[in-house]
């Protein structure tokens, strides 16, 4: 069922386009990730979603109701922002009670010192409830505290306290992790997915970072210049990029790219290397080809098609090593990913040699769109070679 | 460790001008209100509490507390809540607000005993402005309010030269004058509301305005309006400008506009009782320094949130 769709967004803002056409169908208790560099509209978009922000054209449906001069208020949404804005002046109990206030009570109930006298069962509830909300994030002995007292994990749970509290149709997330040290940020992130996987509820999650993009949705969507490149699986965009850009954007330490050429039979070369499958769809001339630092290794001397060259930089990142390497008399470098075993003993200014691993190298046109490759000659390569 | 005196020579510019143009006035004006001491006089008499005595039993003096107290808890509420006022109305617009700002700080840069003197033509009974506009509404619907049937009947009020107007207008006055001020205040106050907070009020569902300034704008604007207060009160204590203007012979209609500064300047300048004109000015400076302080112990605590 589709809970959340936009049709055709755009959005400018004076002579500046800031989204093209932006269509996107979100599934019912899908956890969705915009992700893409900052200023390619990601946020934009989310905020034209919540309301907050109204589209150029193009139309915003939830629940299959068209939503577009809908107050954000009635939308039922919920939305946990980058600086949390939690309300300073409240405790984290009455933060958490706000939402609840302002929809639940009646204007009566509303009133600073009567209020609680007047309508006292629907306060009960509110409160009952944002004490099992606050249970769930572990927050419950933070209740009588504000939000200054807090540090800057406590401030985001209770963030996520505010937009849990009541059900709404759909979390809005707009950078909640960004703000945090590291570790933190790589703590939350099971916990946000896990969260998920409780509420069952949609999230719509926007960040820059390609991780968290990668590690807790169910589908991603990167986005650049105000269009969604791609859309899919984490493991369908790491793996099978469509795009140069998509490709260049997913995956840390980022796509080793090389220039090659493909000629007239559809055989890529990799520098002067062929490879091992050809291509069907493309005409002649120059392409770029993507290797992934784990696609490489090193490798003996002898070995036929490899690179060779020099080491320029070493990342230890403790499990893994990233050997820089210069190739093609410094004019290229390659980023090769080795255990911890291997890149010990190699030194700065070395010489290695570098394999790749068959059938994982992309191929991408002229005009950054991938080449798709089959294998059905591959034996025949290594002869035309 | 080794001692030295570097400490007081970064301290003690400050600390000796703080001695000379701030305490030591003080405190002489201190000793100055126990003695009846008068300027060119070779000395003084010590007479004791005698000159707080008559501040607190003679019925100028109560005058005074009055007309003072009048003005002051008229002209600070209103004049904050036209600020905030006018100055939420002009961070809504889009278009002109440099203008309207422009125009509403007017009377703040004007030089107020200027502005007294069109002020006292517009109020002037004949031919001022005002009552020449309220007579011109005679014989229609306003008449059904029961002042103001009575002034086209018997003549609108003297605004300036009625002992039960008098106070009123030079407070309004005031206000004209003061609001401008408060309004650029709260316009700075507003610029530091975070954006982000109101859009998570929205989606908290908070649809109305009202809803929205008290979840959002009022509370953030609290340190704002603790400043805004405790400048509106000193301000309006040192009233002077007006009455002086309005009424150099002495305090206005009954001395109905007997100002606590006003009271200053007879004593002390125009008629040189000294020691009378120092104690009225300690008495003064004890209600400014108790309402900065209430206002502190009070609210402070509650605005500020980190």
């Amino acid at each position: 069922m589709t809970a959340i769709s936009l049709s055709g967004i755009e959005k400018s803002f004076g002579a500046t386009s800031v989204l093209n056409g932006i269509d996107l169908d979100i599934t019912d208790g899908e956890f969705l990730t915009l992700v893409g560099p900052s200023g390619c509209g990601k946020s934009t978009l989310l905020r034209i979603l919540a309301g907050l922000e109204a589209p150029t054209s193009g139309t915003v449906a939830i629940g299959g109701i068209a939503v577009n001069d809908m107050r954000p208020a009635r939308r039922n949404l919920a939305m946990v922002f980058q600086s949390y804005a939690l309300y300073p002046h409240l405790s984290v109990a009455q933060n958490m009670m706000t939402p609840l206030k302002l929809r639940d009570l009646p204007l009566a109930g509303r009133l600073p010192v009567l209020g609680p006298l007047i309508a006292r069962t629907r306060y009960r509830a509110i409160i009952e409830q944002v004490r099992d909300t606050a249970q769930i994030l572990k927050i419950d002995h933070l209740l009588d505290r504000k939000p200054g007292q807090l540090s800057g994990g406590q401030r985001q749970r209770a963030a996520l306290g505010r937009a849990m509290v009541r059900k709404p149709v759909a979390f809005l997330m707009d950078e909640p992790l960004s703000n945090l040290d590291a570790s933190l940020r790589i703590h939350m992130r099971s916990e946000l997915a896990e969260l998920h996987r409780a509420l069952k509820t949609t999230f719509i999650y926007v960040t820059h970072d390609q991780a968290e993009a990668l590690t807790m949705s169910d589908r991603m969507a990167v986005m650049m210049d105000g269009q969604i490149l791609q859309l899919g699986a984490p493991d369908e965009i790491y793996n099978d990029p469509r795009e140069l850009r998509v490709a260049e954007f997913v995956g840390a330490p980022k796509i080793n790219l090389l220039p090659g050429s493909v000629d007239k039979e559809g055989h890529a070369r990799c520098l002067d290397l062929p490879l091992s499958r050809v291509t069907t769809d493309a005409p002649a001339g120059p392409v770029r080809i993507g290797l992934r630092p784990e696609h490489l290794s090193l490798c003996d001397k002898d070995v036929s098609e490899s690179f060779s060259g020099q080491v320029v930089h070493k990342e230890n990142l403790g499990a893994d090593i990233y050997l820089h390497v210069a190739i093609m008399n410094a004019s290229q470098r390659l980023v090769v990913r080795v255990s911890p075993v291997e890149g010990r003993t190699v030194s700065f200014g070395q010489t290695v040699h570098v394999s790749r691993e068959r059938g994982q190298a992309m191929v991408f046109g002229n005009d950054g769109r991938r080449l798709d490759l089959s294998r059905s000659l591959a034996e025949d390569v290594a002869e035309v070679a | 460790m080794q001692s030295t005196k570097a400490h007081w020579w970064f301290v003690g510019p400050a600390l000796f001008l703080m001695v000379v143009i701030l305490l030591m006035p003080i405190t002489i004006a201190g000793a100055l209100s126990f003695t009846n001491y008068s300027l060119g006089n070779p000395g003084a008499d010590f007479v004791g509490l005698d000159n707080y005595e008559k501040i607190f039993t003679r019925s100028t003096y109560e005058k005074m507390f009055g007309a003072t107290f009048r003005y002051v808890f008229v002209v600070v509420p209103l004049s904050v809540g036209l600020g905030l006022g006018a100055a939420l109305l002009i961070n809504s617009t889009r278009r002109f607000g440099d203008l309207y700002k422009t125009i509403y700080f007017l009377p703040v840069m004007a030089a107020l005993i200027a502005m007294a003197i069109v002020w006292e033509f517009a109020f002037h009974p004949t031919i001022g402005i005002v009552n020449s506009t309220l007579e011109r509404g005679c014989g229609s619907f306003l008449e059904t309010w029961h002042w103001y049937a009575k002034g086209c009947e018997r003549g609108f009020p003297l605004w300036l030269t009625d002992r039960d107007y008098a106070i009123w207008t030079v407070a309004f006055i005031g206000i004209w004058q003061g609001f401008g001020f408060n309004m650029v205040l709260y316009l700075a106050g507003l610029t530091s509301v975070p954006r982000e907070l109101y859009h998570a009020a929205e989606m908290d569902g908070a649809e109305t305005a009202w809803d929205r300034f008290r979840l959002v704008t009022w509370p953030m604007l609290g340190p704002t309006t603790v400043f805004v207060v405790t400048i509106s009160f000193i301000r309006s204590f040192q009233v002077f400008d007006t009455v002086e203007a309005f009424y150099p012979q002495g305090g206005g209609p009954s001395k109905s506009v007997y100002v606590m500064m006003f009271a200053i300047y007879e004593k002390a300048i125009q008629q040189n009782l000294m020691g009378i004109g120092a104690a009225i000015t300690v008495v003064f400076l004890a209600f400014v320094m108790f309402l900065t302080l209430a206002q502190r112990w009070l609210v402070e605590k509650r605005v500020h949130y980190t």
